[in-house]
């Protein structure tokens, strides 16, 4: 119960008649790294917002090592990096860096976590005179400079270039390496699969898979084979041997399937095809493919 | 709370837009209305360099507390408040902070006008009174900083700006602190004495004169921060409530 640094129950959150969150269930152990998987829409900023007390679930409950978020909050156990915070106009990386060290009962020193975040140079610039990539280092800064047992981070990388997400993720490297837990949502599969070591895939605010990157790439792995529709009848393809999904586009049938084998063979014993192509899906068709299908998979009954 | 109030302090003393708004206009205005020659006339029971140095100082500290009360409808904008919000400051602490930065920020004012009026018309208080009128000419923006916060807290930036201006302007003229209300129609002076400008410019007037205040402007007063903490609360709730 005590290495449980977020426990997430049954968490609903409606906005008009759309679910965002819709019964999300999540166990997060202390001292993981956790990516949040998701195509934009599916629920992560909420989720994150409900789990730092920003928002009120309209069911569900939420608990931060066992205590309701705000009280955990309150306590200084958790640093946030929000997407698209902005900052206070006309103050300094140094003054935002030691506002937060005040605000948190156990602060980094400041050099410290100016050398962490990568900022050591531009401690006496004003936040509004740095780089899109130099204010979100700045934001992991404020984020980590109480140094929280739990860092969450909705979209980090997002609007940053190459380099400068080089740099951010060598600097949430060198973060849990302490033995952090730290959570971060990301649209980027690579980006999961590189850095975390679970990836809670969501869709439409489910969970539709959960466990550990390698499981889920294989789970999003897959092929893609696809052949002229020519008229033929459509109904029945989806319950092909190892099919996952059917896609029509310009007049060619697409179908994701775990076994391209078995449902070529099944193809060609059955209707025939046309101008049949058997690919490898890329990794993004196949996360939309994932995150498309309603049902659950869990990649294994993983207690992390 | 000790740090965000030197945090807030600090990039208060920053803006240079404040610095414009309550010190140099109201000082130049005041050089200007106060040249016409203007001796021996007595308004509000003082001198009348006295009593537009007053009402300048008082239109120079409203401009600068309704600004930085307003100015925070754009940290909401932005997001810094929300990212505030997952720090361990108390929200409560956070507002406290802001609305006590927001009553220092009208204090320029009325040193700078002040000065002014001690310098260009020899203008002799004594420290006890001069005393009294800072202190009361502070205590007295606690109303006008509730309702910057309600508008900064209620409102987006693009509306905060206008409405903030139109708050502005309108409690300030019809309040006698650019003109005096001698020279009002009676019922706009009439006006005048329920608002809280008139009455906040009293207290210095009062002050100035070696009088406390009255208690019907105190009641005016009161009952006008009533009216502005209930809306800025409102405010608040409704804007954390939301996304």
């Amino acid at each position: 119960m005590d290495d449980t640094a977020v426990r997430l129950d049954g968490l609903t959150r409606r906005f008009g008649p759309v679910r965002a969150v819709d019964g999300l269930d999540l166990t997060i152990a202390r001292g993981s790294t956790v990516a949040l998987l998701g195509p934009n829409g599916a629920g992560k900023s909420t989720a994150i917002s409900l789990m730092l007390g920003l928002d009120r679930p309209d069911s569900g409950t939420v608990s931060l090592f066992g205590r309701p978020p705000a009280e955990a909050v309150r306590a200084g156990r958790v640093g946030a990096m929000l997407q698209d915070a902005g900052w206070a106009p006309s103050a300094t990386v140094r003054e935002v860096v030691d506002l937060a060290r005040a605000l948190y009962p156990r602060a980094v020193q400041t050099d410290r976590i100016l050398a962490l975040a990568g900022l050591t140079e531009r401690a006496g610039r004003r936040l509004d005179k740095l780089s899109g990539g130099e204010q979100q280092r700045a934001r992991f800064a404020f984020a980590l400079a109480g140094d929280p047992d739990l860092l969450v981070l909705d979209e980090p990388t997002a609007a940053l270039d190459v380099a400068a997400r080089q740099a951010f993720w060598a600097a949430i490297d060198r973060y849990t390496a302490d033995g952090h837990t730290v959570l971060f949502s990301t649209h980027h599969l690579h980006e999961a699969d590189e850095f975390a070591d679970r990836v809670v895939v969501l869709a439409a605010g489910r969970v539709v898979a959960d466990g550990p990157p390698a499981q889920i790439r294989a789970l999003a792995g897959g092929r893609t084979v696809s052949f002229d529709v020519a008229g033929g009848p459509l109904d029945g393809l989806d319950a092909l041997p190892g099919v996952r999904s059917v896609q029509v586009r310009g007049g060619r049938v697409a179908l994701t399937t775990d076994d391209a084998d078995a449902t070529v063979l099944a193809l060609a014993g059955t209707r025939g095809f046309q101008g049949l192509e058997v690919t490898a899906a890329a990794l993004e068709t196949a996360f939309l493919t994932l995150t498309a299908t309603p049902t659950t998979r869990t990649a294994t009954p993983t207690e992390h | 709370m000790r740090a965000y109030l030197r945090f807030e302090l600090r990039r208060l003393a920053r803006d240079p837009r404040l610095l414009l708004f309550t010190v140099l206009t109201p000082v130049v205005t005041y050089l200007i209305f106060s040249g016409v020659g203007l001796d021996g006339d007595r308004l509000e029971g003082v001198d009348a360099a006295v009593a537009l140095m007053v009402g300048l100082a008082g239109y120079g500290a409203v401009a600068g507390v309704l600004s930085v009360g307003t100015s925070v409808s754009q940290e909401r904008a932005s997001g810094w408040l929300r990212q505030l919000r997952v720090t361990p400051l108390p929200a409560w602490q956070a507002v406290i902070a802001k609305a006590l930065v927001c009553t220092l920020s009208g204090v320029p004012s009325v040193i700078a006008v002040g000065c002014a009026g001690r310098i260009q018309h020899h203008v002799e208080l004594g420290a006890g009174r001069w005393a009294a009128l800072l202190l009361l000419m502070w205590v007295g923006t606690v109303p006008f900083a509730l309702l910057g916060l309600a508008i900064g807290y209620g409102l987006t930036p693009q509306l905060a700006q206008p409405v903030n201006f139109l708050a502005f302007l309108g409690l300030s003229v019809l309040g006698g602190l650019l003109v005096p209300v001698a020279y009002f129609p009676s019922v706009l002076r009439h006006l005048a004495h329920a608002l809280p400008t008139y009455r906040f410019a009293e207290l210095g007037w009062r002050s100035a004169a070696g009088l406390t205040p009255t208690p019907s402007g105190l009641a005016v007063l009161a009952a006008w921060t009533l009216a502005f903490t209930a809306l800025a609360t409102w405010a608040y709730r409704r804007s954390t409530t939301r996304r």
